[in-house]
């Protein structure tokens, strides 16, 4: 079956231009999360604007990560019995996995599996990077962008099964695949998308080359390489599934060396990237 | 039961001639239970060092050491002693670390052992001898210990997780309640304040209140009581949200909730012998309190329930 590239193209672009704009409620707790004199009210107005963000927090607190005796039933009193620190870090996953989460069933990437894959790559990269003793700041931005780096494929459609097949049957890597047959690749569509939410640049650099990092990447090489190794943690541990499981094993060596990691200290993560996730799924659970 | 101070201090240690009475190692507090003198441990501050030693000389003959460790949280006073715990070199040691993390923070063991790296610390956590499980706990008003030891756990008010401990054995009840500060109403009371908010303003009142409430529920009827005192009254305005109680807060609370003895607690590294002794002729007055008794812990008091 040969796909029509032209207009393969056309609904991805119509798929992308009727996607949610990331919300402004993301950019405000975005925003307040990153400032450290925030008031307890501020925040409480910023997250109680969004009344779905409002009970996905508090259905976080009353999940099994605190499991209090007595349930938590608004922001006040969260803020009051768990501190704004707690409930900044948990607004703020929630509201951006909530943006891309969910957008979009789909038959060849089934959503849970390829969420699954995109916190393990997060995940990965943010054990990476605390490994390279990046600040912790940094780190959540590497989590961030190892979650997004796959946010490109979202718009593909039931089509992209064949592209999943030839990939596995010639062994190819996937982007080569989708350029044969669709005309464009998932870091290209990425890279629509993430101009139309205006993520940060570091975010968007990996969303659209993390399958041709080079050496001088313009200043965020390390960063590139650490998410890019992510991502091959991931597939390599074979938690979700987003249809890419041939790395090229002189690509992981070729990465190591850009990254400055040693084999030893890629493989050293193991233990915690299994639990990280498992944290990480409460979110994909509300 | 029988209780035994190694460590009373907060912060940080603080040894030298003026801290010798009450003592300048940081909390380490030992609990026997039952006929078999079942050994709990209560954090791992650098108490825990000396009481590693009196388990090598005393306990260790008579067979492998079993313990369970309890933290109240992770902060660095609390956990500091781990790595000076000497049975946890000793191969047939049995451990089990219980503890809270916060939501944003790493597992427990990483949290814990994180001390033992080449940097800090000659000794790598992957190379200790014993045997050391570590659970993450969380607030739980019923876990069953065995051995008729049961224990509820009580979320406190402090920069992270932290929780307070209430252990009841045949009648007995002991309870910890450190590190933690009185929850207070954290939104704008002041209704000129541009920003404020008068549902947020009440219901955080309400919260605060009712939280207090519950953690006076938590010790309530305690045979000893073991609660963070770090402050006076009057130094406490300038010490808000550093989490800790005041002795005046502290004693008011266990006076109202029924406490048979409160062991005050989390001494500042910066009180001196003498001072504390002179706070104890005004706080810790026989009959002052009706049938509390008042003391501040010191490091080797045995109190016996």
């Amino acid at each position: 079956m040969a796909i029509d590239k032209e207009r393969q193209r056309r609904n991805i672009e119509r798929f992308i231009a009727k996607m949610p704009s990331l919300s402004t409620t993301v950019g405000k707790v975005m925003e307040i999360c990153s400032r450290t004199d925030a008031s307890p009210n501020e925040l409480n107005k910023v997250i109680s604007l969004d009344p779905v963000l409002t009970g996905q927090v508090l259905r976080l607190i009353n999940s099994a990560y605190y499991s209090l005796v007595n349930k938590v039933t608004s922001l006040t009193r969260a803020i009051t019995m768990l501190g704004m620190n707690t409930v900044k870090n948990m607004a703020l996953s929630t509201a951006i996995i909530r943006s891309v989460a969910g957008t979009k069933k789909s038959k060849a990437l089934p959503t849970t599996k390829f969420w699954a894959h995109s916190i393990g790559a997060g995940v990965s990269a943010k054990l990476l990077g605390e490994v390279k003793e990046v600040p912790v700041m940094e780190r959540e931005e590497l989590f961030l962008a190892g979650l997004l780096h796959d946010l490109g494929k979202v718009p593909f459609g039931d089509e992209y099964i064949e592209v999943l097949n030839i990939a596995k049957f010639e062994q190819l890597p996937l982007y080569q695949v989708e350029r044969d047959i669709m005309g464009i690749d998932h870091q290209e569509v990425g890279l629509l998308i993430a101009d139309k939410w205006k993520l940060n640049k570091v975010i968007t650099k990996c969303i659209g080359s993390h399958h041709s990092v080079g050496p001088h990447d313009g200043g965020h090489g390390q960063q590139l390489a650490l998410v890019a190794l992510g991502n091959i943690y991931a597939n390599i541990l074979d938690h979700g599934y987003a249809g890419n499981p041939f790395p090229l094993e002189e690509e992981v060596g070729r990465l190591l060396d850009l990254a400055g990691l040693s084999q030893e200290q890629f493989c050293g993560i193991g233990g915690r990237v299994v639990e990280e996730i498992q944290k990480a799924e409460i979110f994909l659970k509300i | 039961m029988k209780v035994r101070f190694w460590g009373v201090r907060g912060s940080i240690p603080s040894p030298g001639p003026t801290t010798q009475k009450y003592g300048g190692n940081t909390a380490c507090i030992e609990l026997r239970v039952g006929p078999e003198n079942r050994l709990i441990i209560i954090d791992a501050g650098s108490g825990i060092r000396s009481l590693g030693n009196a388990l090598m000389a005393n306990d260790l003959p008579k067979g492998p050491i079993n313990a369970d460790i309890f933290l109240s949280h992770t902060h660095w006073d609390h956990i500091m002693g781990y790595p000076f715990f000497t049975p946890i070199y000793i191969p047939g040691t049995k451990l089990r670390v219980h503890g809270p993390v916060s939501f944003e923070d790493d597992p427990l063991e990483e949290v814990v052992g994180g001390q033992m790296k080449y940097r800090y610390f000659p000794i790598n956590l992957g190379e200790l001898a014993s045997d050391v499980e570590y659970f993450r706990i969380k607030e739980d008003p019923d876990i069953d210990l065995g051995d008729g030891l049961r224990l509820s756990t009580k979320l406190l008010n402090h920069p992270i997780t932290a929780l307070g401990y209430r252990f009841e054995y045949d009648g007995r009840v002991v309870c910890t309640c450190y590190d933690t500060e009185p929850f207070r109403n954290l939104f704008i009371t002041d209704p000129d304040d541009p920003a404020y908010d008068e549902a947020m303003a009440f219901e955080g009142n309400e919260v605060a209140v009712e939280q207090n409430m519950a953690i006076e529920q938590f010790f309530a009827g305690a045979d000893l009581l073991i609660c963070d005192s770090q402050y006076t009254d009057a130094e406490y305005s300038s010490r808000i949200n550093w989490g800790h109680t005041t002795m005046e807060y502290a004693i008011g609370a266990a006076n109202r909730a029924g406490v048979k003895k409160l062991a005050m607690f989390h001494h500042d590294p910066d009180r001196t012998d003498a001072i504390l002794d002179d706070f104890a002729k005004t706080y810790c007055q026989p009959g002052k309190y009706g049938d509390t008794e008042v003391f501040f812990a010191r490091e080797g008091m045995e109190v016996e329930l």
